[in-house]
């Protein structure tokens, strides 16, 4: 079975190899849109170091640019295990996180976007839905080499357990690399997020800080068109 | 039979009459000048007298005469020598005394002689070749004597009739210069033409001719460039130099990424996760350092790209220019004028 599998990819390489050839040349001064598969890994924490989290699972991306105008969308799920500590139940995360961005001058692109997480079972983690603004900055480090920096503030982070975070006190990260190949009809990409958010609860006897931190790499390919 | 071959049969023919017409036959004449060249003016004066009622050819006739101007000249008697002059220039009108074998009294005769009678002389046409329309025939000739002289082309296409070139009072050296057009603007045809000038002053007259042939071409056009002379096309891109940039800005990125997790985790959470951040970081690194090996893409020269630009534009512009010549040269004409050999003097 699982060499069966293997046959079945080598032959789907192939055969997108040769499709990506025979596309002409010129079509790609008008791409703009490109989208793949990618593997995520990522490590989760909650509320204290005793509730720790490191996973891997599937994901994917989509990039698109129009005129100043550009965007990425992600989708991953992964499979966090409990690392050390008290956690004893591993748990799904499917998240989408969603950056449109608007070129301003030089290296700097403003960003608006969203983050939706969910936790599965639902208990076991918490779900959070969150508006995000920040800035990316980009730098072409060779031909067909791009790499960018952005962050930015999780701006009213809604939680499935409840609580709630200050106006600075959600922030995330990113680190990100895309690397055309095949004339920039293949690309490489690779992309860090780092959530952390210092969320509040109060049980009615004060509050108490139960903050939630996620790291997430994610590797993968994408088809340019 | 080729005609180079009958030229080369015909000419040993020939050569024996054309020699002797410049030969001294009359053996009284040859007396003459054999009493002349020892000196005893007396028995060559009458020696030549005698010879001239003689039957001479027109050239004997001319050297008798010349040979009474020199005698004469020899004997002081000037006014008889100029009269003897005089008759060499009417028989022989482009007839000139070598400055450096005649005596100053002889040249000095032949002088007034010359300016007592009236004769062109040394009508000369210059070979020449032009566009029609955009050159001249220059034209020159030597009246003796004040006159009103009259330049005309006949023959060729213009049938019996002639058409005047110049009229003019003159006296001494003339020069003309003739379009070799019609009244209409168009070029002369092509064909043999003569150019006749006559001069007159009262009752006396005088006219010579220099044939001449006119032959029509084809303007030359003009190539279209393919660069300017001097100017050459520069690269339009040019590779940069090598430099770490690539590898200090991963690095800076990569710093960045992995300081800000480290500031931004909680504290009560533990240590924060490098891992995740490492493994991009590393791959970012790495791209930066093969960036930074590579050789750098070439990048668009814009100085160059305006320069080659502006180069193709004035090409472009001059070819533009060379392409209207050539239409306009190709309902041209060229004219070659060239002057062909005498067959008589004039009178």
């Amino acid at each position: 079975m699982r060499r069966f599998t293997v046959g079945r990819l080598d032959g789907w390489t192939v055969a997108l190899v040769l499709v990506l050839s025979n596309i002409p040349t010129f079509q790609l001064s008008a791409q703009h849109f490109a989208i793949g598969p990618q593997i995520a890994f990522g490590d989760y924490r909650e509320t204290s170091s005793d509730l720790r989290y490191r996973g891997s699972g599937i994901g994917a991306k989509a990039s698109m640019s129009w005129k100043k105008f550009s965007a990425d969308v992600w989708l991953s799920k992964v499979k966090y295990k409990p690392e050390g500590g008290t956690a004893t139940t591993e748990f799904d995360a499917s998240e989408i996180d969603v950056l449109l961005r608007y070129y301003v001058a030089g290296p700097f692109s403003a960003e608006l976007g969203f983050v939706n997480r969910k936790a599965d079972p639902e208990f076991e983690a918490q779900s959070v839905g969150t508006v995000t603004a920040g800035a990316q900055m980009a730098h072409l480090l060779g031909p067909g080499v791009r790499m960018t920096l952005d962050g930015g503030l999780m701006l009213g982070p809604k939680f499935s357990g409840g609580g709630s975070v200050s106006a600075v006190g959600a922030v995330r990260l990113g680190l990100g690399i895309t690397v055309d190949a095949l004339r920039g009809r293949l690309r490489v990409t690779g992309d860090y997020d780092f959530q952390s958010l210092s969320r509040e609860t109060d049980n009615g006897s004060g509050s108490l800080s139960a903050p939630i931190q996620q790291s997430l790499g994610r590797i993968g390919l994408a088809i340019a068109f | 039979m080729r005609r180079s071959t009958w030229l080369f049969i015909a000419l040993p023919l020939l050569l024996p009459a054309v020699l002797s017409a410049q030969t001294i036959q009359n053996a009284t004449l040859r007396r003459a000048q054999q009493a002349f060249d020892n000196l005893e003016y007396r028995q060559a004066l009458s020696a030549a007298q005698a010879s001239l009622r003689e039957r001479l050819s027109g050239y004997e006739r001319a050297r008798a005469y010349e040979l009474l101007g020199f005698t004469y000249s020899g004997m002081d008697s000037i006014l008889k020598a100029v009269e003897a002059f005089k008759q060499v220039v009417l028989i022989e009108p482009e007839r000139d005394l070598d400055p450096n074998r005649t005596s100053p009294k002889a040249l000095s005769a032949f002088q007034v002689a010359l300016t007592q009678i009236l004769v062109i002389r040394q009508l000369r046409v210059d070979s020449v070749q032009f566009v029609g329309g955009q050159g001249v025939v220059p034209i020159r000739y030597t009246v003796t004597q004040p006159s009103r002289v009259v330049a005309r082309v006949t023959g060729g296409a213009l049938g019996g009739g002639a058409m005047r070139i110049d009229s003019t009072v003159a006296n001494g050296q003339v020069n003309i210069r003739w379009p070799a057009r019609l009244p209409s603007g168009d070029p002369v045809p092509a064909g043999n033409y003569n150019v006749v000038i006559e001069a007159s002053v009262g009752q006396n007259s005088f006219s010579t001719s220099q044939p001449i042939r006119v032959a029509h071409g084809a303007v030359d056009t003009l190539p279209h460039l393919t660069s300017l002379p001097g100017y050459t096309y520069l690269p339009e891109t040019e590779v940069p130099p090598k430099s770490w940039r690539p590898m200090g800005l991963a690095l800076v990125y990569t710093g960045v990424a992995l300081a800000g997790t480290s500031a931004l985790s909680n504290g009560d959470l533990g240590s924060p996760s490098l891992r995740e951040g490492t493994v991009i970081g590393l791959g970012i690194v790495a791209a930066g350092f093969v960036m930074t090996l590579k050789k750098p893409a070439p990048q668009p020269a814009r100085g160059n790209i305006l320069y080659n630009q502006l180069l193709r534009e004035q090409i472009a512009r001059r070819n533009t220019e060379i392409a209207q010549e050539n239409t306009r040269r190709r309902q041209q004409v060229a004219l070659s004028v060239v002057p062909l050999p005498r067959t008589g003097g004039g009178r």
